[in-house]
């Protein structure tokens, strides 16, 4: 009815929302093997979901992509030291320290560059003669050798390897599994037939 | 002629003299003023804060706390761990004993092959070498020569097929064959090798016939001439 404003609102309100709304609906029984299927669909996505995040994390970000680590940038205050005291006499020092080091990596520099032009010498005087020996034995020796790369060599260490140290972390033991083809003669029924057996089996390398 | 020159690269690293250390110290202090606080550090701060705190008012002991390892402990622990390890020495027992036939002398430097050789009428100390058959290329020769005189166990890198040297000399002339046309000298074409793993094979060369030399010890060993010749292509050493 028009102009029922100034009534018992609350009542209206109930009476209009049961009005205006549909009735409500009658839950229907949804099989439970529905209800597994859309559980287990839920999972599947979600655990193709970390195994692709997980494949993004191993491969490395490139360099230029790297940020700083949020903690870092957060907690930068409490990070930070105290401004060291720097004494004008400490600093002369290391002023004075930096020139030495220049010179002394300039010296060894220029060593270094003398023993290269001393070798490269050495080794051109030695194929001039073995040109003067023999053109073919020339020839022979200046042939690149493709052997020789790729070329790795160990660099020295800080100290020498421990004899028959045994490592707590353990050894390494290969836990891959092999394939053996087996045949087997199955003798009674037909001697003619031979049946092919394939088993894996595991086998422990050291 | 051809010949080895075989070298056992350095094993350790050298020692740092007295200005290499200074600037080391040097840049670790600027390294250290100019960083931020890691996180053990932080760690440790905060703790020992706690650790005042809990001396000075009683604050509420959380049992949880205390039983999680301080970054005290675990530094001290760390440390701890450290100094327990025994590291192998650097000087190693050939080196007390002096054993010119091991290869374990003198890790951090390079060591050179030596082998008696005879010349002539006397023995003499010098890289291992031998005159090339036909159908050989020099290098083809450098290796025969090792083979035969070190045996097959020794394991080596050839340098590339070039020579990196040679030794020109004149035989004496009591020893110049009769024939006009007969070899009046030799030529010797040096090849550098590196050592990877191996022995000298004994019964090739007795003890006293081979020897491995650092670079200060070879001057005394060899003829002026010839150690002349062959510091030409060996690299240098402080």
């Amino acid at each position: 009815m028009i102009g029922c404003l100034d009534v018992d609102v609350g009542f209206r309100c109930a009476d209009r929302c049961l009005l205006f709304a549909e009735p409500l609906k009658k839950k229907k029984r949804i099989d439970p093997a529905i209800l597994k299927q859309r559980e287990e669909r839920k999972k599947k996505r979600l655990e193709k979901q970390i195994r692709r995040l997980e494949r993004n994390a191993k491969q490395l970000k490139p360099i230029d992509e790297l940020e700083v680590p949020l903690e870092l940038v957060d907690g930068k205050k409490e990070r930070m030291r105290e401004a060291a005291v720097i004494t004008p006499a400490v600093e002369e020092e290391r002023a004075l320290l930096t020139k030495d080091w220049t010179r002394y990596k300039r010296k060894q520099h220029l060593k270094d560059m003398q023993m290269i032009d001393r070798l490269m010498f050495a080794q051109q005087k030695a194929l001039d003669e073995l040109r003067q020996e023999s053109e073919e034995l020339y020839q022979a020796a200046i042939q690149i050798n493709p052997t020789l790369l790729p070329f790795t060599v160990r660099g020295p260490v800080k100290t020498p390897p421990i004899k028959g140290y045994d490592s707590p972390d353990g050894e390494y033991t290969d836990v891959s599994k092999k394939c053996v083809v087996n045949n087997h003669w199955t003798g009674v029924v037909n001697p003619c037939l031979q049946v092919y057996e394939s088993n894996c089996t595991e086998e422990q390398n050291m | 002629m051809s010949a080895v020159c075989l070298e056992r690269k350095p094993v350790l690293s050298g020692e740092l003299n007295e200005i290499e250390r200074k600037f080391s110290r040097m840049l670790a202090d600027i390294e250290l003023e100019n960083s931020h606080k890691s996180d053990h550090e932080v760690r440790y701060e905060t703790e020992t804060l706690q650790a005042e705190l809990l001396k000075s008012k009683s604050l509420d002991l959380d049992i949880e706390q205390t039983l999680q390892q301080t970054a005290q402990d675990f530094e001290d622990a760390a440390v701890d761990e450290y100094n327990k390890f025994v590291f192998e020495s650097r000087i190693t027992e050939a080196d007390k004993a002096n054993d010119l036939q091991n290869l374990e002398r003198k890790l951090d430097r390079h060591l050179l092959l030596l082998v008696q050789q005879k010349q002539w009428d006397q023995k003499i100390w010098a890289l291992p070498q031998g005159l090339q058959k036909d159908g050989e290329t020099m290098l083809q020769t450098a290796e025969r020569v090792l083979r035969e005189k070190c045996g097959d166990d020794l394991t080596v890198q050839f340098y590339g097929n070039a020579p990196c040297g040679v030794y020109k000399y004149k035989y004496p002339k009591m020893f110049v064959s009769r024939e006009e046309e007969g070899p009046v000298g030799a030529k010797v074409f040096f090849f550098k090798a590196q050592y990877i793993a191996g022995y000298v094979d004994h019964n090739k060369l007795k003890l006293q016939e081979f020897k491995w030399l650092g670079r200060e010890e070879l001057m005394s060993s060899l003829s002026q001439e010839y150690y002349r010749n062959i510091s030409q292509f060996l690299i240098d050493e402080e």
